[in-house]
Formats: structure tokens, C-alpha cells, sequence
């Protein structure tokens, strides 16, 4: 009998196992359908969404995000540790990885790509392993970073797409004198380490990728990924053109599918609708200084009409009008995919007599007049200003909505001559210090232009930048949050997931709470 | 036919215009709010960042300065570097360029091919239930947005019939004419009906004039009296309302382009303004002005050709 059971077993495991194996199918081409071209597809010079969700199929990190977004796994490193003081980091290469042109990666280039990145001339992303003093090569499989301070948050930066490993010897053989030109000439032909590798670009129209043959990592049936030979990047920046050529059939998945679409999409049989968990919020910024740039006074700058315009908004019928059900409601103002966020609640339940008390209290108490800054044509932002101008004319306050296009935005933002505008932000790295340090800490840029100058939580975040326990630091994000959500210095909405459509025949295909599109184990069933 | 020193004054006149269209988008796209790097930068620019890099496009220079630099390269056919996409405007214009000539020259022919006769049958059957059919069909055509006509050619020709791929613009001569050929569609509805319009009135006018009516008494044949004296006096208003509609046309192209996803420089020229992308601005702005002019150029000498009074 025991046999028998056994034996049963031991197959079921093994046909289970083996069916299970051979789920993935190689081979085809997938087209996938982008609202906007790339840019410039280098990891270190790039500023750009467009570029950085695709560049970890070209390029390989040392550490990688795993796919859920919320713990790291080895990339190009098999193992890393810090030293007890923090001010070291050892990471052991992985062996037998080559580029895509067939050459071996080596710690030069490990060491050379680490440097090119950290350099403060090189781009905007160097902040980020701002911390690193010098990268050694211990022997070829042996990188030590030298820290000039503790850091708790370069584990995680070695995650991020600008400290990709790049081939010294190629980037440097590229014509031009500067690293600029260099890479603009190196970018027409990048090669990495990635699954795969770039093959041709029509600018504006069609970006073709096909599989590196020298990918070091293995798939479900052991041999080398990606399971596609090829991913053909269509641009089509109309919404609805890209949803019907999915719909007919020339498309193999399509992004950032409207809201308003998702339900029909979703019931389309032939159609799988994603929503991938992101770390995108969207908020309303305001100036907290005590005058506007006229001179007159600003009501923002009292704290008690920050709250009560918070508690003032309905943030489930926002939710509802703009982003028809997928949205959920801000806990903190960062992601509830951040680490260490925040995860109690909605820090201003809508209450709309405790607005109008908290409102009494100021010296606001008949209502004011406000303005804010949209993006023009927003179908979004247009629809949440709307419905909040609603809502705040129960209290009195009249929201003024002002079109602009999005360089002239910037201008007046970047100036602080703003009373409010419509924001979104989507982390870079899976580590709370880079929101935090634009949204919530000053000297960086005045808590995204607000003039919110909180000295308290300015402290706490410069501690915690060194702080090597995690749960000490996790202390002062708590305390950081806390403070933040007392003071309200913005508008709490919302989070949206990442809405991608894809052929029900496309599997393995996702996108990580980042942003980047990872394409490595997606493949089509026949 | 016009003369030559009339064609050498109208190519002459071109210069100076183009002189003033360089400076207005110099200076004019340098007062829109925002700048370069903070458009590129966006959202995470710090002032350092924002600064270092605007220097680098060397955008801290004076305006006038940074105008003798542009002139100086624009001579030596250099147009500058697109910001954006690290290009060389040249090449950036000459691979864009060219799709959007190509999709208006499509449209105009398309046009043409429904105005021509449709106004005549129109025209002759004038006050009739087929004149009224006509004028009726193609006032719709005039009213709807063209956002809206080519989303729903879209919708039923290519996604729902499948008779035209959803978009794109194709690899070969023979698949790109088949790929445009709903945009170029959606955009020669609005012009021909512009033209149909004209075109009719102005054949019943030709139609009722005495040269007609002479050349009727001196036996001529209807064909003849059609083709060599109602056509070609009714062509003239006609062909200087089609000449002055290609600016429209090219204009009208920016929102083809973006419903069915051609590449082409109308939503260049878009991407590149949001952008504050500078020298592609410019470089564009240019290149459509000596565009513009040639067709007025060209409208003027077919006018001048058909009406030996215009030219001497």
C-alpha cells in the first residue's frame, strides 16, 4: 500500500513538474504597442521614463529588483555584504558573463560602468550612489566598495538602472572626445549584458530587440533566457489607435491603457488586462509660504486649511471619476509599494463638517479663492481638479483651474510661483530616501517647491540617510510620515496600478512596481 | 506663360520673408515659459542640475549672441543638435519631413480627385436632388473634427472590416501609399470639400458668361467648349484656394499623425515645442516656411499659366 501511495506520488510530482516545465514555449516575436518613443538609451545620461522601463532588458545590474518589487535577489552579483561599520560593500560577480558581442564581462568593466555612473558630471541619477568614495577591484570576481559614510540605501541603488555594467572597451572605442559623445554614439548600438539585445530603431515609429545568444540567465527549462527571439517597441501615442490595433489582432500587448477602458478590455476574451502593482502616486502640490508671488497672502500657509481642504475631498469618488474603481486611496505620500511606508489608512477621511470646523478656526473661515496648475488636455488631472472644485465649494473656497502645457508648469513650479498644481510621482529605487528627499525633506528642492521647511523631519532624514539598523530607521520614516500627514503640506488622492493589455496568448510578461517592463520571461503560447 | 523675370522676382521675395520667419521663431520660442533643461529634466531637476545643463546647450548666452551662432552654422548647413533626441536636426528633418510631404501630397491628390468631378456633376446638374446629395455629403465632411473622422475610419475600415492596417506607415513604396491611405483620407475630406465648394460656384459663373456663350455660337464642340474654356477659367480661383491650403493641410497633418501613428513632422513639431526642443523648432519652422513659400510660388505660376493677364 505504501508503495502504491508512494509511487502515485512520486509521478504525480514528476507529470505535475514536467507539464509544469514545459508551459513555456520559445520563440516569435512580440510587438508591443508604447505611447511615446525612447529617448536616448543610455543608463547613466538618460532623464526619462521611456527609457529607463526598457533598459533592463539591454543592461544588467549588479543587484535586481524581484518581480513583486519588494525584496532584491542577485543579478550580476551572486552575494553582497556590508561591513559592520557600514562603510564597505563586498559583492561577488557572477562567473561566465559575457556581452552580447561575445566578450567577457570583467570587474574592469564592473569598476569602470560604477564610476562612469557616480561621477557628478555624468547625468542626473549620480545622487543615488552619491555615497560610494571608490570602487575597488579586490580580485577579478571581487568588487569592494569604499563608502565615505554608511549607507543604508546602497543595496538598493545598486538595483537602479543607472549602475548598469556597460563594456569599457566598446564604449570607449566610440568615436567623440567626451563621455557625452561617446555614449550618444555607443547608444546607436548599445550592448549589455541583458536578455536582449537592441537591433534596429526607426525613430518616432519602431523599436526592434532581439534575444542576446550570450544571456547568463537560465529559464524554466534550462536554457538561457529570453523565450522570444525578438520584442518589436511600436509607438503610437493616440490612446485609442493603440487600443484598437491590439484589438485587431497587430498588437501583442499595449501600455498605459486608460482607465475608462480597463473594464471593457477586461471582459475581452481574447484579451488579458494587467494592473501591475506600482509605486505611482498622484497628489495635489501646494506653496505653504506665507505669501504668493504678488504678495498677497497665502491661505495654503495655515495648516488648519491644508486639513480641512483635505478632509474636504471624497477621496472614493475621485477614485471612482478618475480612475474608475483601480485606484486606491493614499496612506502616506509615498506608495503603499515603498518600503517602509506607511500603512494605516487614509490619512484625511472625507469630513466635510470637520473641514468646515477646522476651517472656522483660521482666519479663513468664509473661503478664499485658489489656484492650480493642470496639464492641458490631461484627461485626469482635468477630471480630478473638476470634481475637488466641486467639493471645496461647499466650504467656500473656489478652486481655479489654469491650463498650461507641461514646460510652462515646470517654469512657474521650479520658481515656487505656484498656489497649487496636479502632481505624480513613480519611485526610481525600491528604498523610501529618494521621494522622501524631493517631496518631504527641503534643502534638496524646498519639499517639491512647497517651502514646506519642516526642521524636524529636515533631522531625521539626514540621520537616517546613515542609519544601518533597520529598524532605527524605520523608526524615523515612521516619525517622518507621521509629521508629514500632521502638517498635510500636499492634497492626499491616490495610488494607480500600471494598466497593460496583452494578447490572452502572451504569459510571463510583467512590470515591476518601478516601472521597468520585463520582458525576459515572457513568451507566446502557440 | 509667366514670364522670367516674374519668376525670378516671386523666387527674390522668398529670401527676406525667410530672413524674418528666422528671427520671429528665434526669439519667439525663447519667450515661452520654461526652458530646455527643465523640460528634459523635468520634475526631479534640481537648480544645479537645471543650470549646468542649460549651459552646456549654451542657453545662458544673450539672445543675439546665441542667433550669430545659429546663422553662422545655419550657413554651413548645420541646423544644430536636437535636445531631445541627440540628433542632428538635418537628419531628424529629412527623415520626418518626407512622410509629412508624402501623407499631404496624398491628401491633396485625394482631394482633387473628389472635388474635380464631383463639382462638376454638381455644377451642371445644378439645384437638382444629385447636387444637393453632393453639397450635403461633403458639408459633412467640412463640419466633422478631424480627430474624430479618422478615429472612426479607423474604428471601421482597419480594426472592424480589416481592410486597412490600424496605423503606421509601413516599409515599401507600395505599403506605405497602403498604410496612408485612410489618413491621407481623413485629411482630403475637409479640403475637398472646401474646393468642391469653390470649384462649383465657380463653374456655374464661367458657365454663365458670355466667352462661353461664344464659343457655343462659333460651333465649337461641348468638350472643347468644356475643356479648353469653362475648365481652365473656372481652375483659377480654384487652384489659389488649393495652393493656400497646404499650409492648413500640413497643419491638419499633426492630428492625423498622432490618430494613426505616422512618423511624421507635424508631431515633430508638437513633441518638439512641449519640449521647448529649440533647434528642432527652429530648424522645422524653417524648413516648412521655404515649403510654404514654394507652393505659394507654385500656386502663383499655375495661376499666371492659366491666365496669361497674371505674370507678364
Amino acid at each position: 500500500m505504501k508503495k502504491i501511495v508512494t509511487a502515485a506520488l512520486v509521478a504525480a510530482l514528476l507529470g505535475g513538474g514536467s507539464s509544469y516545465a514545459l508551459a513555456v514555449e520559445r520563440g516569435g516575436d512580440l510587438t508591443f504597442g508604447r505611447y511615446a518613443d525612447s529617448l536616448f538609451l543610455d543608463p547613466v545620461l538618460n532623464d526619462a521614463n521611456v527609457d529607463i522601463w526598457i533598459l533592463t532588458n539591454l543592461y544588467d545590474t549588479l543587484i535586481r529588483s524581484t518581480p513583486d518589487g519588494t525584496d532584491l535577489e542577485p543579478g550580476l552579483a551572486t552575494e553582497w555584504a556590508v561591513s559592520d561599520d557600514g562603510t564597505e560593500v563586498t559583492l561577488t560577480l557572477r562567473e561566465g558573463v559575457k556581452f552580447a558581442d561575445g566578450s567577457d564581462m570583467t570587474a574592469e568593466d564592473v569598476k569602470w560602468s560604477l564610476d562612469r555612473a557616480r561621477n557628478p558630471e555624468n547625468g542626473i541619477w549620480n545622487g543615488l550612489i552619491g555615497s560610494i568614495d571608490a570602487v575597488e577591484i579586490a580580485d577579478p570576481s571581487t568588487i569592494v566598495l569604499k563608502l565615505k559614510n554608511p549607507d543604508p540605501t546602497i543595496i538598493p541603488a545598486l538595483a537602479v538602472f543607472n549602475t548598469a555594467i556597460l563594456p569599457k572597451a566598446l564604449f570607449e572605442a566610440e568615436p567623440g572626445a567626451t563621455d557625452a559623445e561617446k555614449a550618444e554614439s555607443f547608444a546607436e548600438h548599445p550592448v549589455g549584458t541583458g536578455p536582449f539585445v537592441f537591433d534596429s530603431w526607426e525613430r518616432g515609429t519602431r523599436m526592434r530587440m532581439v534575444r542576446n545568444p550570450h544571456h547568463w540567465e537560465l529559464g524554466e527549462d534550462g536554457e538561457p533566457l529570453p523565450y522570444l527571439d525578438s520584442v518589436t517597441f511600436e509607438v503610437i501615442p493616440d490612446d485609442a489607435t493603440r487600443i484598437l490595433k491590439l484589438e485587431a489582432g497587430e498588437l501583442g500587448g499595449s501600455e498605459f491603457i486608460p482607465f475608462a477602458r480597463i473594464a471593457e478590455l477586461d471582459a475581452n476574451p481574447n484579451i488579458t488586462m494587467e494592473l501591475f502593482p506600482s509605486t505611482r502616486v498622484a497628489y495635489l502640490n501646494m506653496s505653504v509660504r506665507p505669501e504668493l508671488s504678488d504678495g498677497t497672502p497665502n491661505p495654503l500657509a495655515d495648516v488648519k486649511v491644508r486639513q480641512a481642504l483635505n478632509h474636504a475631498i471624497d477621496k472614493d469618488a475621485i477614485i471612482q471619476i478618475v480612475t474608475y474603481g483601480t485606484g486606491t486611496k493614499q496612506q502616506s505620500y509615498m506608495s503603499s509599494t515603498t518600503p517602509m511606508a506607511r500603512l494605516e489608512g487614509e490619512p484625511y477621511p472625507y469630513d466635510l463638517e470637520k473641514a468646515k470646523q477646522l476651517l472656522g478656526e483660521s482666519e479663513w473661515a468664509d473661503g478664499f479663492d485658489v489656484s492650480i496648475y493642470a496639464l492641458a488636455g490631461n484627461a485626469d488631472e482635468l477630471a480630478i481638479d473638476a470634481a475637488v472644485q466641486q467639493m471645496w465649494s461647499q466650504l467656500g473656497v473656489n478652486l481655479n483651474i489654469e491650463q498650461v502645457d507641461n514646460a510652462t508648469r515646470t517654469a512657474h513650479y521650479r520658481a515656487g510661483d505656484f498656489q497649487m498644481r496636479n502632481s505624480a510621482w513613480t519611485n526610481d529605487i525600491n528604498d523610501p530616501s529618494q521621494i522622501t528627499s524631493y517631496i518631504a525633506y527641503y534643502p534638496l528642492i524646498q519639499s517639491v517647491y512647497s517651502g514646506w521647511n519642516n526642521d524636524e523631519v529636515n533631522q531625521l532624514f539626514e540621520q537616517s540617510q546613515q542609519e544601518l539598523d533597520p529598524e532605527a530607521r524605520a523608526a524615523q520614516y515612521e516619525r517622518i510620515q507621521e509629521i508629514h500627514i500632521s502638517e498635510a503640506p500636499i492634497i492626499y488622492l491616490y495610488e494607480t496600478p500600471y494598466p497593460v493589455a496583452l494578447q490572452s496568448n502572451v504569459k510571463g510578461f510583467y512590470q515591476i512596481p518601478l516601472g521597468n517592463n520585463i520582458f525576459a520571461e515572457t513568451y507566446i503560447e502557440k | 506663360m509667366p514670364s522670367p523675370s516674374y519668376i525670378l522676382t516671386r523666387l527674390l521675395q522668398i529670401i527676406p520673408t525667410f530672413l524674418f520667419i528666422m528671427v520671429v521663431v528665434f526669439v519667439l520660442v525663447r519667450l515661452l515659459p520654461g526652458d530646455p533643461a527643465s523640460a528634459i529634466l523635468g520634475e526631479r531637476a534640481t537648480d544645479e542640475a537645471v543650470a549646468r545643463i542649460n549651459a552646456q546647450l549654451g542657453l545662458d548666452e544673450p539672445v543675439p549672441v546665441q542667433f550669430a551662432i545659429f546663422v553662422e552654422r545655419f550657413l554651413q548647413g548645420d541646423l544644430g543638435t536636437s535636445i531631445h533626441l541627440k540628433m542632428p536636426v538635418v537628419q531628424l528633418i529629412a527623415q520626418r519631413l518626407p512622410v509629412t510631404l508624402m501623407l499631404t501630397a496624398y491628401a491633396a491628390l485625394l482631394a482633387l480627385l473628389l472635388a474635380l468631378p464631383l463639382a462638376f456633376a454638381a455644377a451642371l446638374k445644378r439645384d437638382r436632388a444629385a447636387d444637393a446629395v453632393i453639397r450635403g455629403a461633403f458639408q459633412v465632411g467640412l463640419s466633422t473634427p478631424v480627430f474624430y473622422i479618422g478615429l472612426v475610419l479607423l474604428t471601421i475600415f482597419a480594426a472592424n472590416l480589416r481592410w486597412f492596417p490600424v496605423g503606421g506607415f509601413g516599409e515599401t513604396l507600395a505599403d506605405r501609399l497602403y498604410h496612408l491611405f485612410l489618413p491621407a483620407l481623413t485629411l482630403a475630406l475637409s479640403l475637398s470639400a472646401v474646393l468642391m465648394r469653390n470649384l462649383r460656384a465657380s463653374i456655374i459663373e464661367v458657365l454663365g458668361a458670355e466667352y462661353v456663350d461664344f464659343a457655343r455660337a462659333k460651333g465649337l464642340r461641348p468638350r472643347i467648349v468644356m475643356a479648353r474654356h469653362v475648365l481652365r477659367n473656372a481652375l483659377i480661383s480654384t487652384v489659389t484656394l488649393f495652393g493656400l491650403s497646404m499650409g492648413t493641410l500640413i497643419g491638419g497633418a499633426v492630428i492625423t499623425e498622432t490618430v494613426f501613428a505616422i512618423p511624421g513632422a507635424g508631431r515633430l513639431m508638437i513633441d518638439s515645442i512641449y519640449s521647448r526642443d529649440y533647434p528642432v523648432v527652429q530648424g522645422l519652422t524653417l524648413a516648412l516656411a521655404i515649403l510654404v513659400s514654394l507652393a505659394f510660388l507654385i500656386t502663383d505660376l499655375v495661376q499666371a499659366a492659366l491666365d496669361p493677364r497674371i505674370g507678364r
